[in-house]
C-alpha cells in the first residue's frame, strides 16, 4: 500500500519493525548495562572499551540521519561533491585519534569536555564553551529526532509525530537502563546492520539502474549533479570537512568515549573508524543520482534517500531501509543523549549547583538528566521547523569555532583563556553572518578562519604558561 | 567538467567494496578482543 509522498510499507509492517527493534535495543541495553556500577561505570562504561566497540561506536555514532538520510539529500542537491563532501566527514575522526590519546594521559580521570575547558581555561571560556557546545547537541538531537519522524512517515505513512516519539522514547529508555555500556554494546550491532544494508541497497540499486542509464539520464535532467566544478558544491566540501572536524573536536559525545576507552584504545580505535566510515556518505548517497533516470518525484530533499530506496526496491526495499536507518539514528540518538546528559550533569548540575554532590547522587540524577533531555528534545522535535541539512549546516557556525581553542588548548601551552574564549565568540559571530548574508556552505569555513586567527594571534601575542600536570588531578576534574 | 560514467562507476564501486570490507574488521576485532579478555 502506498501512504503519502509513495510510501511503499503500510502503516501496520511499519509499527511491527518498530515494534520488534524497539524491544530488541531495550532488552539488550538493560542487559548490557547490568553490571555498570557507580558513576564511572554508568557514564564511561568503567573506562575499559576495547578496540572492537571502540571503533564501532565511533563508526556508528557518526553514522547518524546525517549519512543515511542527509548524505542522499546533499547528492540530490549538490551531486557528486555533495557526497565528496559528507565522505570528508572521516578526516574529523581520524583527527581526532592523536586528541584522543592526548586526552587520557592528560586527564586519566576526566569525564566531560567541559573538565577539560574549565581546568584547562577557566570559567568563563568553560561557559561560552558549554553554551556553544550544548546548543549543538541540541541541533543534533533535533535534527535526529526529526529525522526518525521522516522517516517513519515517508516509509510507512505513520504520522510524523508520532514515528518521532516513539524513537525517541525507546532510545531514552534504553540509555538510562544501562547508561555508556549500553550505548556502546548496542553500538556494535547496530554497525554491522548499517554496513549490511547500505551496501546491500547500494548492490541492488547498481543492478536495477546501472551506471550508464543513472549517467545518461542526469546528464539530460540534471547536468549539475555530475559536474565536478560545481562552485557551491565545491565550498561545501571544504565546509564540510571543517564541520566534521569542529563536531567531533568539540563534543562530548567523542570526549565522553575517549574517557572510557582502554588505554592506548583511542588512537586506534578513532583512525580505524575514521578510515571504515569514509566510503559510506558515498554508498549511502549515490542513489540519489539515480532520481532522473527512475522519474522520482521528491517532494521534500530529506526524503530522497528512503523515496529512491521504496521505488527501487518495493516493500522488502523499504523494510531494509527502515532497519537500517532506525539503527543509524538509535546509534547516534544514544550516543548524544548520554554524552549531552553527562555534560548537564557534570558541568551545569554539580558545576553550578550543586557543587558538593556525591557520586551517588551523580548516579542517580543522571538517569533523569537522560529522561530530561529526551523530553526537551521531543518538545523541539514536535513542530518540524527546517531540513535536516539547513539545521546541521546552521550549527557548522557553532561547532567549527571551537576546533582552534580545544586542538591548541590540548597541545600548546601558550594558548591563553581570553584568545580561546574570544575565538569562539567571534568565530561563531562571523560564521553565523556568513551563513546568512552567503549561503550554508561557508558557515564553518568562516568560522574556522576567523577563530584560527584570533587564537594564533592571541597565543603570539599574550602566551600563557599552562601546567599540563594540573588536569590530571582526580579530584578536581568533577569538581 | 562532468565525470564520465567510468569514473563514476569506479568511485560508487570501489566505496561499495570498502564498505563491504568494514563488518569484517570489527567482527575481526571483536573475536581477537574476546579472547584477550578485553571487549569491556
Amino acid at each position: 500500500m502506498n501512504g503519502p509522498h509513495g510510501a511503499s510499507l503500510d502503516p501496520a509492517t511499519g509499527w511491527l519493525i518498530l515494534t520488534a527493534f524497539s524491544i530488541l535495543w531495550v532488552i539488550l541495553g538493560a542487559y548490557l548495562g547490568r553490571r555498570s556500577s557507580g558513576l564511572e561505570g554508568y557514564m564511561l562504561a568503567g573506562r575499559k572499551v576495547g578496540m572492537a566497540l571502540g571503533t564501532a561506536t565511533a563508526m556508528a555514532t557518526w553514522v547518524t540521519s546525517n549519512t543515511t538520510m542527509a548524505a542522499p539529500q546533499l547528492a540530490f542537491q549538490m551531486g557528486i561533491w555533495g557526497m565528496l563532501g559528507y565522505s570528508l566527514g572521516a578526516v574529523g575522526l581520524m583527527m581526532f585519534a592523536p586528541l584522543a590519546r592526548r586526552i587520557r594521559i592528560l586527564m586519566p580521570y576526566g569525564f566531560t569536555s567541559g573538565d577539560f575547558v574549565r581546568m584547562r581555561y577557566g570559567r568563563f571560556t568553560w561557559r561560552v564553551f558549554l553554551l556553544i557546545s550544548l546548543l549543538y547537541a541540541f541541533g543534533w538531537l533535533v535534527s535526529m529526532g526529526m529525522a526518525g519522524g521522516v522517516l517513519v512517515n515517508a516509509l510507512t505513512g505513520i504520522d510524523y509525530r508520532i514515528g518521532m516519539s516513539v524513537i525517541l522514547a525507546v532510545c531514552v529508555l534504553y540509555t538510562m537502563l544501562g547508561g555508556l555500556k549500553a550505548v556502546i554494546g548496542t553500538d556494535f550491532i547496530q554497525t554491522l546492520i548499517i554496513l549490511f544494508g547500505i551496501v546491500a541497497l547500494a548492490w541492488l540499486a547498481i543492478t536495477q539502474v546501472g551506471f550508464d542509464r543513472m549517467h545518461e539520464a542526469a546528464l539530460t535532467k540534471r547536468p549539475e549533479l555530475l559536474n565536478l566544478l560545481m562552485p557551491a558544491a565545491i565550498m561545501f566540501l571544504f565546509n564540510n570537512l571543517l564541520f566534521g572536524i569542529g563536531e567531533v573536536f568539540h563534543s562530548n559525545v567523542w570526549w565522553s568515549r575517549a574517557f572510557a576507552f582502554r588505554e592506548g584504545i583511542g588512537f586506534k580505535a578513532y583512525f580505524t573508524a575514521g578510515l571504515l566510515w569514509m566510503p559510506i556518505p558515498v554508498v549511502a548517497g549515490f542513489v540519489a543520482l539515480t532520481v532522473p533516470a527512475l522519474n522520482l518525484n521528491v517532494p521534500a530533499a530529506d526524503m530522497v534517500g528512503p523515496l529512491v530506496a521504496a521505488k527501487l526496491l518495493g516493500s522488502s526495499g523499504a523494510v531494509l531501509v527502515f532497519i537500517v536507518v532506525f539503527a543509524a539514528l538509535a546509534s547516534s540518538l544514544d550516543s548524544l543523549l548520554a554524552a549531552t546528559s553527562d555534560l548537564i550533569l557534570t558541568d551545569i548540575y554539580k558545576g553550578h549547583f550543586r557543587p558538593q554532590a556525591s557520586d551517588d547522587e551523580l548516579a542517580r540524577a543522571a538517569h533523569w538528566m537522560i529522561l530530561g533531555l529526551g523530553l526537551f528534545a521531543w518538545l523541539l522535535c514536535l513542530p518540524r521547523l527546517t531540513t535536516l541539512a539547513q539545521l546541521l549546516y546552521f550549527m557548522g557556525a557553532f561547532v567549527a569555532s571551537t576546533i582552534w581553542p580545544i586542538a591548541a588548548g590540548l597541545f600548546w601551552r601558550r594558548a591563553n583563556p581570553r584568545g580561546a574564549a574570544l575565538a569562539m565568540i567571534a568565530g561563531t559571530a562571523c560564521g553565523l553572518a556568513s551563513y546568512f548574508l552567503i549561503g550554508f556552505y561557508v558557515a564553518a569555513l568562516v568560522s574556522a578562519v576567523v577563530s584560527m586567527s584570533i587564537v594564533l594571534l592571541s597565543t603570539w601575542l599574550r602566551p600563557d604558561d599552562f601546567d599540563w600536570a594540573s588536569l590530571a588531578v582526580s579530584g578536581e576534574v568533577r569538581s | 567538467m562532468i565525470i564520465s560514467v567510468t569514473a563514476l562507476a569506479w568511485l560508487v564501486s570501489a566505496a561499495t567494496l570498502a564498505t563491504m570490507a568494514a563488518p569484517v574488521v570489527l567482527i575481526i576485532f571483536w573475536i581477537r578482543d574476546l579472547l584477550k579478555g578485553q571487549l569491556w
